[in-house]
């Protein structure tokens, strides 16, 4: 089979091809079976049949068919494998898989789970145990080792991380686990790119008892990945990164994202030949790019292609400054409670240690705040002055509120936005004709312009600017009056803010409305860090932030998974570790990015070790192997099926359809044959199910009484009669009018449909099956009632222990049912006294008492008729034979005679039934209704 | 697939007392049968109506000279002054045979059929025997009765199978007379050469002849397919067809033609032919063969 990539596991069963010949001859003899028929006329068919040769031999297509059939069992039988891979070393006695599955490895992660699984597959088949390690996995993770299934089941759990390799630490694991393993095989399963580590991680690893290597690397590297952003004032930059080995010119897509994951911009970026790195522009205007949340490579689905960019909602630091000394002692008087409570969601508060602005204000200057918060400072001092205008102009947004100190201290021109009369302006006092001022809709030149304004908000001190022409250019809060309540003006590449209002309540209850936050976050928005800061420079400020969206193995922003630790500054610059995977760090008000590759990143190719163990190269391929065993035994039985029908066929089974119908069939019978079973039942059922309902609809659309078929035609006929008869007293008697008797097979009617359910015990009949028992068990205790008639009142013998067939038939059904305790209808029970009054209930034979659910906790009475107590009986017995009495033939005349032959009788009967049926759809409604005369008597009528 | 005919009751095995429990359960059903389909035909089978030889009174008419006075019915006469005789009602016996075949070729029921022929035949036969004797007829089975005259002469054949030893394969047709009409129910399957030479001795002695062909459906269409083996229930040969429905066409054109050569021969000799499918109804043979007896014999002669 050179020309196929075609291998036997059992060649030796091919031989076997040679007895198809010997097989070819036998089914030549045997010609298919006919079909036999008698016929009379065969003398008449005989001078037909006369010139048609009978054919002896099967027709040479069949043989074929068959031969074939034999031929494909043979190939099956000698197992053929398709596209056979080479066998990897099974060498040693143990399997140490080794693999990265680090952001480099996610784009091909399933071949390497097949190439993983392959080595695993090869390991169960020599038995060896098998060590599995991820190099970017927790570094406590089991590695094992392992047998073949539970391997098989740790690598399908296994998933590539959005971060580096650390083959440090894990290799150093595995060949800590290979102590115990002398002579294993190590298989190396590299994403293809080179860590710090790697010389020595390998020299650990391999250094051990191994017996060999098996080197799996990837072809060739073609991640891209994005090592920095930088965000100058013409164009966002980003610098994408490949493998050095990667040397073709190449050209990848990047498209910026907002916050929604929204793609707002895009633009190519081009590797030169031989270049490992190149820089992409974003050329957007300023606005667009400050809404970029990540900037991520086209079509590579790892995370080192996503850039996460957090300048536009990264945490600022804010300096407090003030210069109140009821700091502590009456917080809520402290000028810097409210913004402080405003503001700490949404940035990192740095707050002086000491209350003289000649140090405060340079030891705040010192952690680079983007903004600055000063409440009511009056003059600030010259030793901090100049430090502070200079931090000011290089892009500081300075807010200052005004106070009673501010109020005194004067103009400055150049730390605050505009001039400000001497003194301040109180509205709505005692002595004044004026109202607190509320404030108006924000100036749309300002950046307040979309807030929506406090109507609550009113205003009753505050300091008041000189009225110059610019000022309505630097008003970004006015009152109503006209008079500005927040200025702005810029100051080199910064900003300064006036509240012209004291940042406590005592001026205004502007800070403590919710439109005080929204205008210091959006203020804060506009404000720029300044610089990074030293982490170690300030201890405090150190906070760790929980994990807010991180990007996956894929390049995606997920939600963080469970091995996402918060960041810590704590220890300088955090890695990007599995505890810390790149993504964002913070809430939605600020959070920080935390990027993959450092800005300095090379993507070098990995090296293979260089080692003295016989190594094996491989590369990382799907299993494309298959067994063809499968599918050829398929084949031969479609064949034989084929054969079945040919048979078929040729007996005759299709052709008295149409020519047409025949051929069509053979098609469908030979496709479709499972189908057409399953199809062909689900109609029927449905149809079973659509006749159900319509007895069910039947059952409950009127009030019937039922009788249980007891499969003895007399009996049945009896009960039917019976019932029919008492529905005819019932319909003359009372207000009652059932509908035609039902007849209900146990085994397989539903009995809920009926009030009272009649049984004549037939000791002939066989006994209802358990299921059946418990059916009507249920029904009793459902509410339904069980009138059994065991009809033998006078075949009972006459010593006191005989029992009749029937009874002892009742006894059997009943011990499989849940029966109450029985009592004979007591004189004062409301059966006797439901329609007429009845001190017994006789039938065709009188003298069996009827025996009903006995009443224990009935309350009797002297000055009642009838004991109370709740419910229906379940079940009564009688041996009376009430459906003889009852049963009328088709003329209206009774069927059968009265023992003794008394007419009263039957009509008594007919009164017990009555009774009976009235009782099991009234219940004990009877035994407080005969108190009605006394009742209306009392009540005078 | 299933067989589309067998045989309804094996006979081969010809064990009498298996043979005679048999026809006990079956012909009373038969009869009951054979009296249902004779009351819708009853209707225009009344009577001679006509004075004659009989037992039942037919008319009063005034004495004519010459006429013997035994015939005289003297109550009557007291009445006035005229005298009169008793005329009896004209019950001319006609003698009829009636045969049904029962050889093992008439068990045979196909599918498509309600009966297997032999029933058929059997149905017919008795109905017919019914019909009969309640007009008075005489009727006979050759080698098992005499002619009779009774009002249950349907009822006493029956009786008569029912204990009758086996019969041989065809009747001996020497007892019937000229004049006399033998009904003969088979399925004539017999090559055509050898039904004629043996119907040929009733035609010789002027016997009126009325042959009932008692066809299953399975016979004449021929619906076979397929790979068929058929076999003989009388000789037990068997024949191996490969494509079965191929012959259908030539088989049917020789069932055909041997039907019509049979019916055109007795045609000839003033016969009936009637065909009845068990798939039909008995009556319609029924009632065609009533019409071929009621018939006068000279008019069917050509």
């Amino acid at each position: 089979m050179g020309f196929l990539p075609l291998s036997f596991g059992l060649p030796a069963v091919l031989i076997g091809l040679l007895a198809l010949p010997a097989i070819w001859w036998l089914l030549r003899l045997t010609p298919p079976r006919p079909q036999e028929e008698v016929f009379p006329p065969l003398r008449i068919l005989a001078r037909v049949l006369k010139s048609e040769e009978t054919p002896h031999q099967s027709p040479w297509w069949l043989t074929l068919l068959r031969l074939l059939m034999a031929a494909l069992i043979i190939f099956a039988l000698a197992e053929p494998v398709l596209n056979q891979r080479e066998t990897a070393t099974t060498s040693g006695n143990a399997l140490a898989i080794v693999m990265d599955n680090g952001w480099a490895s996610a784009p091909d992660w399933d071949v390497r789970v097949a190439t993983a699984e392959r080595l695993i597959g090869d390991a169960s088949d020599a038995g060896q145990p098998v060590v599995l390690a991820f190099t970017a996995g927790r570094s406590n993770a089991e590695i094992g080792p392992f047998d073949a299934a539970i391997a098989r089941e740790h690598l399908a759990a296994a998933k590539p991380q959005p971060v580096p390799v650390n083959r440090a630490a894990i290799y150093a694991r595995v060949a800590q686990a290979l102590e115990a393993l002398p002579g294993a095989n190590i298989a190396v399963l590299s994403d293809g790119l080179a860590s710090d580590a790697d010389e020595a991680a390998f020299s650990a690893l391999l250094s051990g008892n191994a017996a060999s290597l098996t080197w799996v690397a990837p072809t060739a590297v073609s991640v891209v990945g994005l090592a920095s952003s930088d965000n100058p004032a013409e164009a966002l930059t980003v610098t994408a990164v490949r493998a050095t080995s990667d040397a073709l010119p190449r050209q990848v897509t990047l498209g910026g994202y907002d916050n929604q994951g929204r793609r707002i911009a895009e633009t190519m970026a081009s590797f030169d030949a031989g270049a490992a790195q190149t820089v992409a522009q974003f050329r957007v205007p300023f606005e667009l790019r400050n809404d970029f949340v990540s900037v991520s490579i086209d079509g590579e689905r790892q995370a080192a292609a996503v850039r996460l960019l957090d300048e536009n909602s990264k945490r600022r630091r804010v300096g407090l400054i003030s210069q109140a000394e009821t700091e502590g002692a009456q917080p809520l008087l402290s000028p810097l409670y409210y913004i402080r409570r405003a503001m700490e969601p949404f940035s990192d508060l740095v707050e002086a240690s000491d209350a003289d602005l000649s140090t405060a204000i340079p030891e705040i200057l010192a952690q680079r705040p983007a903004m600055i918060v000063m409440a009511d400072v009056g003059t600030i001092p010259d030793a901090a002055r100049d430090e502070l205008i200079e931090w000011l102009n290089d892009g500081g947004t300075l807010v200052r509120f005004a106070g009673s100190r501010l109020a005194a201290a004067g103009n400055d021109d150049e730390l605050l936005p505009v001039r400000l009369r001497i003194g301040q302006r109180a509205l709505g006092g005692t002595l004044s004709w004026t109202e607190p001022q509320p404030v108006t809709e924000f100036p749309a030149t300002g950046p307040f312009s979309d807030l929506a304004p406090p109507s609550e908000v009113t205003v009753s001190r505050q300091v008041l600017a000189e009225p110059t022409s610019d000022l309505a250019d630097l008003t970004w809060a006015n009152l109503a009056d006209g008079t500005p309540l927040v200025t702005g003006a810029s100051r080199g590449d910064g900003t300064l803010v006036l509240f012209h209002i004291t940042p406590e309540a005592t001026w205004s209850n502007l800070p403590i409305s919710g439109s005080f936050v929204e205008m210091l976050r959006r203020i804060v928005q506009l404000s720029r860090n300044q610089g990074r800061i030293d982490a170690g420079a300030d201890g405090n400020k150190a906070a760790s932030l929980a994990p807010y969206r991180m990007i996956s193995a894929e390049g995606l922003l997920v939600p963080p998974g469970p091995d996402a630790r918060p960041l810590s500054f704590a220890d300088g610059a955090p890695a990007v570790t599995i505890e810390n995977p790149p993504g964002f760090y913070g809430t939605d008000e600020g959070f920080v990015a935390h990027n993959l590759l450092p800005a300095d990143a090379v993507l070098t190719p990995i090296v293979k070790p260089q080692t003295a163990l016989p190594i094996t190269e491989a590369t990382y391929a799907f299993d494309e192997a298959v067994d063809l065993k499968g599918p050829l035994i398929a084949l031969a039985i479609a064949l034989m099926l084929l054969d079945t029908l040919a048979v078929l066929w040729m007996g005759g089974a299709f052709a008295r359809r149409s020519r047409a119908a025949t051929s069509s069939m053979a098609v469908l019978a030979l496709s479709l044959s499972g189908l057409m079973l399953a199809s062909a039942l689900s109609p029927a059922l449905a149809q079973e199910r659509q006749t159900s309902d319509d007895a069910a609809i039947q059952a409950i659309s009127q009030t019937r009484i039922a009788y249980v078929i007891t499969g003895n035609s007399s009996i049945d006929n009896v009960s039917r009669a019976g019932l029919s008869g008492l529905t005819r007293y019932l319909i003359d008697k009372t207000a009652l009018e059932p509908g035609e008797p039902a007849g209900v097979d146990l085994e397989s009617d539903e009995l809920a449909f009926y009030p009272l359910i009649y049984w004549p015990i037939d000791p002939g009949a066989p006994l209802p099956s358990e299921q059946a028992l418990g059916h009507v068990d249920a029904y009793m205790r459902q509410g339904g009632t069980v009138l059994f008639d065991t009809r033998d009142q006078f075949s009972t013998g006459f010593d006191a222990g005989s029992t009749s067939p029937a009874t002892q038939r009742l006894r059997q059904i009943l011990s499989a049912m849940n029966v109450p305790p029985l009592e004979p209808v007591p004189a004062d029970h409301v059966l006797t006294k439901t329609f007429f009054i009845m001190p017994d209930f006789p039938g065709r034979y009188s003298g069996s008492p009827l025996w009903v659910e006995a009443s224990l906790d009935a309350q009797r009475s002297e000055d009642r008729p009838v004991r109370t107590g709740d419910g229906v009986t379940p079940i009564m017995i009688t041996a009376n034979d009430l459906a003889g009495a009852w049963a009328l033939d088709a003329s209206g005349f009774p069927m059968f005679p009265t023992v003794p032959a008394d007419p009263m009788q039957r009509v008594l009967a007919y009164r017990a039934g009555v009774n009976i049926m009235i009782y099991m759809l009234t219940g004990n409604y009877k035994s407080d209704q005969v108190h009605v005369p006394a009742l209306l008597e009392r009540l005078g009528q | 697939m299933a067989r589309i005919g067998e045989a309804a009751a094996h006979v081969a095995s010809r064990d009498a007392l298996a043979r005679a429990s048999q026809r006990a359960a079956l012909i009373p059903d038969l009869l009951v049968e054979a009296r249902r389909v004779t009351n819708t035909v009853i209707s225009g089978w009344h009577g001679r109506r006509r004075r004659g030889i009989g037992e039942n009174f037919w008319q009063f008419r005034p004495y004519v000279e010459g006429e013997t006075m035994s015939r005289i019915d003297w109550r009557r006469s007291a009445r006035d002054d005229h005298i009169y005789v008793r005329d009896q009602e004209w019950e001319a016996a006609h003698t009829v045979w009636l045969w049904a075949d029962q050889s093992p070729s008439m068990l045979y029921k196909s599918r498509a059929a309600h009966v297997s022929k032999e029933a058929r035949a059997l149905v017919l036969v008795l109905a017919l025997a019914e019909l009969l004797s309640r007009g008075g007829e005489r009727i006979a089975w050759p080698g098992l009765t005499d002619p009779m005259t009774a009002r249950n002469g349907a009822e006493r054949i029956a009786a008569r199978l029912m204990h009758a030893p086996d019969l041989p394969a065809r009747p001996n047709l020497l007892p019937p007379r000229r004049f006399s009409d033998i009904i003969l129910a088979s399925d004539f399957l017999d090559p055509i050469e050898e039904t004629k030479e043996w119907l040929d001795t009733l035609a010789q002695r002027g016997v009126r002849a009325h042959l009932i062909e008692v066809a299953d459906p399975a016979e004449e269409s021929f619906p076979y397919s397929g790979r068929t083996e058929f076999s003989d229930p009388e000789t037990g040969a068997k024949l191996t067809a490969g494509r079965a429905e191929t012959l259908a066409e030539e088989y049917r054109l020789i069932y055909n033609a041997r039907r019509e050569e049979l019916s055109a021969w007795c045609r000839k000799l003033g016969w009936s032919y009637t065909v009845n499918h068990t798939d039909r109804l008995a009556s319609e043979a029924l009632a065609k063969v009533h019409l071929a007896l009621s018939a006068d014999a000279g008019i069917g002669a050509v």
